[in-house]
């Protein structure tokens, strides 16, 4: 028997939506719903109006959570932009061997970044960790403890994200870079062009491209770090680098459902403010 | 082509590009030497008497490979990567077919939200998902979990697809349909086939994602049966936080699946994560 399948193509797109209604949709529409409860998990939830969203603004662990989160993203996210970019112009020229150093610097950002951050635990830990160690044996080593300071341990997980990401933003640019025909660089040093304006007419305006999707995709991911962060110093020391997305999971945990749902909204304007903002500046750069 | 016939040709690089070059990939490898030097470190080596050149203390691998019952989680991942990817696969390039193709109010509202939504990282739906997937009894199941991962990598997916068939030419499908075919089975006998680059993106980026979840699975999966390796290693180095060895030995085996999985695949990973960053 043959099907008459005139006319589905109309509708292909329904079993995506309905997927994505069912377990993106309604969840976030129903976390609208629960932020303004006091839902504990188990019991009825019951109105509460904008409390939870009061009582964030004097929740002081809340708050530092916020500066946290803001200052990881503040250093990750350019820094990776810029080392990604670093690398970039250095794999630009071909040599033989690119692709295999192309590849070891990949590497690290195809690993869990749950996986990464054990790893660098074992190495990085004060007086046990092998890199620790080994620093010490050539007498590099501080007495500085980076479990035990905040600000330290903050600059560990920033390094350790920079690390394990800065190929994935590398590999993007140098797409960008490859882009570019030899004849535009041709062209210009014929002209006289200094290499200075060579990078700010041709090479950057072709990289607009890369740095968007980069830009935004670390700005995203920067101030939803998760899993490295309970890997590497699981939020301490006390509650010194516990970002908001731990915060909200904790709270889940600690049966305050509504109040972690609250949480969660705050979170997404955090995220949704610098990435619209992002593009809206991209979107100017473009129309020049 | 050209360019590679006119590098090789160039003179060699100069000393301190090559020395910067053999720096930084030191930078990248030598943490994973390092966890190996740990992993396979003899009983007897005190940790700061350790040697560039490692024990050899195999014994360490198995030890860690019985106890943390990583066995089982990579075959869990294994299941729910591939059940994520194959779902996402199917519903994502029909839902980008139909909106490139056919200008309709329901796929321009299809359109709009899934585009809206393209920035709000799973985690802010984790609690009030964990209450429904109560409901459904999806805790603990390999179906939720799919169904959470593919519902998070849609809109990206969908809006790649999308525009990779926007730029398509038409004519082909159109031919099959004058020949009596429905612009349904056009897709999947004459598009489909035509977008295997973005299927190979979605494919990479997106199951590679479903590979390393964590932050899902910790709330989603909860029993020893179900876990997936980045939860089994997180729950093991809490369960033998002491024996460092060990700890090394089960995070080398986890890394192992993807590191092989991505120097085997390494042209086509390298190609899936520019086409899906550039092209999209």
């Amino acid at each position: 028997m043959k099907i008459n399948t005139t006319g589905w193509h109309k509708y292909m797109g329904l079993p995506a939506l309905l997927l994505f209604a069912t377990f993106f949709l309604l969840p976030f529409v129903r976390g609208v719903g629960l932020s303004l409860t006091d839902w504990n998990g188990f019991s009825k939830p019951t109105f509460i109006g904008f409390s939870n969203f009061i009582a964030f603004f004097s929740d002081e662990r809340a708050l530092r959570d916020v500066r946290t989160t803001v200052l990881f993203a503040l250093a990750s996210a350019p820094l990776l932009n810029l080392v990604g970019l670093a690398l970039a112009l250095l794999l630009n020229k071909g040599f033989r061997g690119r692709v295999v150093v192309r590849g070891l610097l990949y590497m690290p950002a195809v690993i869990s970044p749950m996986i990464m951050g054990s790893i660098w635990y074992l190495l990085l830990q004060p007086k046990r960790g092998l890199f620790s160690i080994l620093l010490e044996r050539v007498n590099l080593s501080s007495e500085m403890n980076w479990m035990l300071d905040g600000n330290l341990a903050l600059l560990v997980l920033v390094s350790v994200n920079v690390w394990q990401y800065a190929g994935m933003t590398m590999v993007i640019y140098l797409a960008g870079l490859q882009a570019i025909p030899s004849e535009h660089y041709e062209a210009a040093s014929v002209e006289g062009a200094t290499s200075t304006q060579i990078f700010a007419r041709i090479v950057f305006p072709q990289l607009l491209p890369s740095l968007k999707i980069n830009s935004i995709t670390n700005i995203i991911g920067s101030l939803s770090v998760f899993d490295v962060i309970l890997a590497l110093t699981d939020g301490g020391p006390g509650y010194d680098t516990e970002s908001l997305s731990i915060y909200i999971m904790r709270m889940s945990w600690g049966n305050r459902g509504g109040y972690s749902t609250a949480v969660a909204m705050i979170l997404f304007f955090i995220i949704l403010v610098p990435v619209l903002l992002a593009l809206l500046l991209f979107r100017r750069t473009e129309g020049i | 082509m050209n360019n590679r016939h006119r590098h090789t040709q160039r003179a060699p690089m100069p000393w301190y590009r090559a020395a910067v070059l053999f720096v930084i990939s030191l930078v990248a490898v030598v943490p994973f030497y390092l966890l190996v030097l740990l992993a396979l470190k003899g009983p007897t080596t005190p940790l700061t008497a350790i040697r560039l050149i490692p024990d050899w203390h195999i014994v360490n691998v198995a030890a860690a490979w019985k106890k943390s019952n990583l066995g089982r989680a990579i075959v869990n991942s294994l299941l729910m990567t591939v059940g994520g990817v194959a779902v996402l696969v199917l519903l994502a390039s029909m839902a980008g077919y139909s909106i490139a193709r056919v200008k309709s109010g329901l796929n321009r509202i299809i359109f709009s939200i899934l585009l809206l939504c393209m920035m709000i990282p799973g985690i802010i739906n984790t609690v009030p998902l964990y209450s429904l997937l109560i409901r459904l009894r999806g805790i603990n199941t390999y179906w939720a979990m799919i169904c959470v991962m593919a519902a998070n990598a849609l809109p990206f997916s969908v809006f790649l697809y999308s525009s990779f068939i926007r730029a398509l030419p038409n004519s082909l499908e159109e031919s099959a349909v004058i020949d009596g075919c429905s612009y349904f089975s056009a897709f999947w006998y004459i598009t489909f086939p035509l977008i295997g680059p973005v299927t190979a993106s979605v494919v990479i980026l997106q199951g590679l994602g479903m590979w390393n979840n964590y932050a899902q699975a910790v709330f989603f999966l909860q029993d020893r049966a179900h876990r997936n390796i980045a939860l089994a290693i997180s729950l093991f180095f809490q369960q033998y936080g002491a024996d460092w060895a060990l700890m090394a030995s089960a995070a080398s085996i986890a890394l192992i699946p993807a590191m092989v999985f991505f120097i085997a695949f390494q042209k086509y990973f390298i190609e899936g994560i520019i086409a899906g960053a550039l092209k999209g």
